[in-house]
This record gives C-alpha cells, sequence and structure tokens, in this order.
C-alpha cells in the first residue's frame, strides 16, 4: 500500500485532510458553543428552535470541540510526523483519507443524532450508540493505519511523540467502547453508581489519555525543529510517557468525591492526581530546556508559538487540576463554573492550541509555501489566547460566587441575577474566540487551495 | 454485577501495559538515547517557512484596542455588579 512509485516529495493527503476536518468543526463547535452561552444568560434566547435548546446544544458543543475540533487536529500533526519520524511512509494514505471523510460524516451524524433527541444523557458519552459504534471504527482504522505503518518503519527508535500518539489512539478505541457501555445499545449506560464510576473512568480517560498525550506528541515534535535543537533529554521524556501511563489511568474518581463511592477508590485517585505533577513537571522541564533561550525562532513559527503557547495552559490546567482533587478544595470548587473553566484551560487552552498548533507547523512544510496570512493567522493567535484567558478569569469569578452561595445554603435562584453580567462578559469573549476559529478556517483553506505562495502576506 | 468487567479489562491493561514495557526494553528502545534526541531535526533543512507578519504595527493597533476593550468590558462588569448589590 504504502506507494514507493515516484520519488517525489510525500504529499501527506491524510494530515491535510484532518487539518480541514478540524478547521471546519472548529467554527460549528464554538457557534454551538456561542448558543449554549446565549441560553446561559438569555433563557429565552432562541426558546422556541426545539432541537436547539441549551440541553442540545452543550452536549453539541462539548461533543463537537473533543472529537471533531481538537482530536483530529492532534491526528493531522500525527499523521505528519508519525511517516517522518519512522522514516518511512504512511502506510496507506487512502485508508487515511477515508477514515478523515468518515470523521466528518460521524461528526454530521452527530448533531443529527444529539439534536433529534438521541442523547444518551452522560456526560462525554452523549452520542448514540450508532455514533458510538462509528468512533469505535474511526479508532480501529486509525490504529491500524498507524500500527502498520510502525511495522514498516526503516527508523529503530520510536521517538517519545510516536509512543504518545500511539498509545493514545490505542488505550481510547479500547475506553471508548467500554465507557459507552456499548454492549447496551438501549441505554449506553449501567446502572447506580457502577456506571458512574465507569464513566468518569473513561471521562478522565479521553482528556488524560487521548488529548494530553497526542498535545504532547506534537510539542516534542514541533518546539524541537523551531527552534533547531534537539530534545533536552529523550530518556526524560520517556520517563514523563510510562509515569503518565501509570498515574493518569486512576485518578478518574476525583470527579465523583462528592458522590458515595468506594473510599478507596476516592483516595487512589487523589494520591494519583496529585502524583500527576511527576509526568507534569518532568514534560515541562523537558520541553522548556530544550527552547531555552530560543523564543526568537519560536516567535518566527506561527505554529511553535501556539504549542509554546499551549505548554504554558499545560501548566496551569495540571496545577489547578491537582488542587481540584483534594477534597477541601473541591468543597468550593465542584458543582460551578470553577470546573467549566478548567475545561476551557485544558481542552482549548492546552490541547486546542496545540491542534491549532501542529496544523500552523505542517502546513507549509506540505504545501512547501508560507501560510496564506501570517497576519491572520497571528490575529487568530491573539483572539484565541484573549478568549481564553477571559474565561479563565469570568468562569473561575464565577464558580468561586456559586461556590461560596452553596456552602451557605444559598439557593440557585437567588445567584443567578449576581452571576448574569458574568455569563455575558463569557458570551462576549466567546465571540472573540468564534471569530479566531471563523478566520483560521479562513486561513487555513486558502493555505491549501488557493495560496498564491512566495506572495503570502 | 459490574467489578468483573472492570477487574477484567484492568488486568487486560496491566498486561498488554508490561508486554509492551517488555518489548521496548528487549528492542533496545531505552538505549541509544542520545540519538533519540535528534530525531525530529532528522531532514529538516533551510529556515521556517512561516514568516514574519509584514503587518506588525497594524497588529499592535489591533491588540492594543483589543486588551482595552478587554479591559473596558471588564470595568463594565465591576460597576455593574457593584450598582446591583449596594
Ligand atoms: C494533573 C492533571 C489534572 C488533574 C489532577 C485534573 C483534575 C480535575 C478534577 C479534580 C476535575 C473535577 C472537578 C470537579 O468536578 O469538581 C477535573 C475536571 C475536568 N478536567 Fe481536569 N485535571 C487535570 C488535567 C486536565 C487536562 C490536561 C485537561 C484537558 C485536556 C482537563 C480537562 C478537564 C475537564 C474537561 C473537566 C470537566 C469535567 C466535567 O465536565 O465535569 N483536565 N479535572
Ligand atoms: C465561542 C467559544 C466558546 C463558548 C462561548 C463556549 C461556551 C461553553 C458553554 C456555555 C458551555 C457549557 C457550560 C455550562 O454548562 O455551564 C461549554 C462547555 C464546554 N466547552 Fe466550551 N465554549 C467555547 C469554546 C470551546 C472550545 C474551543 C473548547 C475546546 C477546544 C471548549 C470546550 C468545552 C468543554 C470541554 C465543555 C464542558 C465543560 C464541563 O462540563 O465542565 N469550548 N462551553
Amino acid at each position: 500500500m504504502a506507494s514507493t512509485a515516484n520519488e517525489q516529495a510525500p504529499s501527506y493527503p491524510t494530515a491535510i485532510a484532518f487539518c480541514l476536518t478540524s478547521t471546519i468543526w472548529f467554527a460549528a463547535a464554538t457557534s454551538f458553543g456561542m448558543i449554549a452561552a446565549g441560553y446561559l444568560f438569555a433563557p429565552d434566547f432562541l426558546a422556541n428552535i426545539g432541537w436547539l435548546h441549551f440541553g442540545k446544544a452543550r452536549p453539541i458543543h462539548v461533543n463537537l470541540v473533543l472529537f471533531g475540533f481538537v482530536t483530529p487536529g492532534l491526528l493531522a500533526a500525527g499523521f505528519y510526523m508519525i511517516p517522518k519520524l519512522l522514516r518511512t511512509e504512511l502506510f496507506s494514505e487512502k485508508l487515511g483519507v477515508f477514515t478523515a471523510v468518515l470523521w466528518n460524516v460521524t461528526m454530521l451524524c452527530a448533531i443529527v443524532g444529539i439534536g433529534a433527541g438521541y442523547s444518551q444523557g452522560r456526560e462525554y458519552a452523549e452520542l448514540p450508540w450508532t455514533v458510538d459504534l462509528m468512533i469505535v471504527v474511526l479508532f480501529v482504522l486509525v490504529i491500524f493505519n498507524i500500527l502498520m505503518t510502525i511495522r514498516q518503519r526503516k527508523e529503530s527508535i520510536l521517538y517519545v511523540s510516536v509512543w504518545y500518539i500511539t498509545a493514545a489512539v490505542v488505550l481510547t478505541g479500547t475506553t471508548y467502547g467500554i465507557g459507552n457501555v456499548i454492549w447496551k445499545p438501549d441505554t449506553g449506560a449501567l446502572l447506580g453508581i457502577p456506571d458512574a464510576i465507569l464513566l468518569w473512568f473513561y471521562g478522565h480517560n479521553i482528556f488524560g489519555l487521548l488529548l494530553t498525550p497526542m498535545g504532547l506528541a506534537v510539542a516534542y515534535y514541533v518546539l524541537p525543529i523551531a527552534t533547531r535543537s534537539p530534545l533536552y533529554s529523550h530518556t526524560l521524556s520517556l520517563i514523563g510517557f510510562w509515569s503518565l501511563i501509570v498515574v493518569y489511568t486512576h485518578i478518574g474518581t476525583h470527579h465523583l468525591l462528592q458522590v458515595p463511592v468506594p473510599t478507596y477508590l476516592k483516595v487512589i485517585a487523589i494520591v494519583d492526581s496529585v502524583a500527576m505533577v511527576i509526568p507534569v513537571m518532568v514534560v515541562l522541564i523537558n520541553l522548556w530546556f530544550t527552547v531555552k533561550g530560543k523564543w526568537a525562532e519560536i516567535h518566527q513559527d506561527i505554529g511553535a508559538k501556539f504549542v509554546f503557547a499551549g505548554t504554558i495552559y499545560y501548566f496551569f490546567v495540571n496545577i489547578q487540576g491537582s488542587m481540584m482533587s483534594l477534597p477541601v478544595v473541591q468543597r468550593v470548587t465542584h458543582f460551578n463554573n470553577w470546573v467549566v473553566g478548567h475545561a476551557h484551560i485544558g481542552v482549548l487552552g492546552f490541547a486546542g492550541v496545540t491542534a491549532l498548533g501542529g496544523i500552523y507547523f505542517l502546513l507549509p512544510r506540505i504545501t512547501g509555501k508560507p501560510i496564506y496570512s501570517r497576519f491572520l493567522a497571528d490575529l487568530q493567535y491573539w483572539l484565541v489566547l484573549i478568549g481564553i484567558t477571559g474565561f479563565a478569569i469570568v468562569l473561575t469569578i464565577v464558580g468561586l460566587i456559586q461556590g461560596q452561595a452553596w456552602i451557605n445554603g444559598e439557593t440557585i435562584y437567588r445567584v443567578l441575577p449576581q452571576i448574569q453580567p458574568y455569563y455575558i462578559a463569557r458570551a462576549s469573549l466567546g465571540i472573540t474566540i468564534m471569530l479566531g476559529a471563523y478566520i483560521g478556517a479562513y486561513n487555513i483553506i486558502r493555505s491549501i487551495f488557493f495560496n498564491p505562495g512566495a506572495t503570502a502576506k | 454485577m459490574y467489578f468483573p468487567y472492570l477487574i477484567a479489562y484492568m488486568l487486560a491493561g496491566f498486561v498488554i501495559s508490561l508486554i509492551t514495557f517488555v518489548w521496548a526494553l528487549n528492542a533496545g528502545q531505552f538505549k541509544d538515547q542520545q540519538r533519540a534526541r535528534y530525531l525530529p531535526l532528522q531532514g529538516e533543512t533551510g529556515p521556517a517557512s512561516a514568516r514574519p507578519s509584514r503587518f506588525y504595527r497594524f497588529k499592535i493597533i489591533i491588540l492594543f484596542t483589543l486588551a482595552c476593550s478587554g479591559l473596558v468590558s471588564t470595568a463594565v462588569v465591576i460597576v455593574l455588579i457593584v450598582l446591583q448589590n449596594p
């Protein structure tokens, strides 16, 4: 399948197809996010459109950002760097492009399924059974393509990025079906507390064993190249990888500290959440030492600029996460917008920004031309960064107001007027992110299809 | 009865991780770490193709406007809250 017939430089159609997938769903997902944000300060907003009320717009937003924007964006970089790092070609570009097309069909089915009311109602596992099956098939196709590429490699050593991406897709491929209780098509759930435990085992794996390793894989690839420096330590990076596998797999129950689940599970989750400091700092020390003193090079490459910003958010989200796993802190931060703030710092600030960085890094290398407009890319960078940082600040403040209110036994409806202005601020900040997504989509589509080349702005 | 599934799954995960680790050890994945540091750089020639923007000044003006509007909206929110909760 890996064609060796011609001597032309490879054109990486799979990576391009995943770039397009990611960029289009980024725009769509932020639009649904805006609709959800609108409902929070104006509950009658779009009230008569049944398939678009908050209960549907929210899961559509969340599933589209996770499976439509961030995962394909990181996979795009994966499908570019794995063949390069292994000094071979992708096992099958045809299979890769087919996977990307099926990926888009799956996302469309996800919107229709949730919009039509077939949500399974478990957070991060809302997608209806048929869409669940499609996602499992997608991951099987990706795993097959990647494992076969590894098999035909000409480089014996697997660079740490290859370890991370392979682990991410293999682990998610298996966890997805189990977490979505795929063997029970009618409910997609177990009964009672065991269901909550299974759901959050799966839910946290989506952040910890899909987005995190794939994001780190991209950072480990992009930053050394952009700064023309070898990785500070490959041994350290492997220690980070294996400690992530050991520690991150058991921390799902930190989402259930206020729930009557067995205490030993809570203890394991808390201890390992704090221990996460090890894999996190190992990665950051390694990456930051690699790029030390090379700020000019990072600023010169817009892809590296996004990826580096992603590492900063990675630092914040993990330190915040370890704190939030302590029961005494979570008594205030649970069940309110603090967690939503954390979610946006992690999924958008770290994983999403890194995915954008990966896309901007690989596009000029694949097309052989600079991106269509460096200016628009810079503009998107700032719009997205201002939006996320604003989200983090506003949502954290709202979270603290709500947290104190719940502790003091205040009723929800009396708190609502107090937090409404913050919801307005959050929606305004959302506009900057959405604008960034649309500008990025324009820039990326032009870079791929209608790029004048060296005359690029 | 949920735990037989979970225990089976945990065991499978543990065994697969262990097998992978032992394979990596035997396949020399932890050797030659000095060369591994350079793997991303192989075949990378020439300067990075993305160039800095020529609209630098324009960018600064837009960023300044954005930052100011952010500050103004924060100020408006604070004033609104203070007015609403005397
Ligand atoms: C050291 C690493 C991390 C720890 C210890 C951690 C800890 C936590 C905790 C304790 C919660 C639950 C809060 C509550 O419900 O009260 C949470 C929620 C969440 N975390 Fe993290 N986090 C970490 C890293 C990340 C990263 C890297 C991401 C994204 C890529 C992420 C995404 C999320 C999301 C989306 C939620 C919201 C879940 C929900 O909908 O309830 N976290 N995290
Ligand atoms: C236009 C920009 C965006 C807006 C206005 C927005 C708005 C929202 C809203 C209103 C919610 C529901 C929160 C609630 O139930 O109180 C939400 C949840 C969420 N959003 Fe966004 N969002 C935006 C962009 C993004 C992006 C780009 C990502 C990821 C790359 C993202 C990831 C998430 C996640 C993971 C959740 C679930 C949080 C949780 O359950 O704790 N959002 N967003």
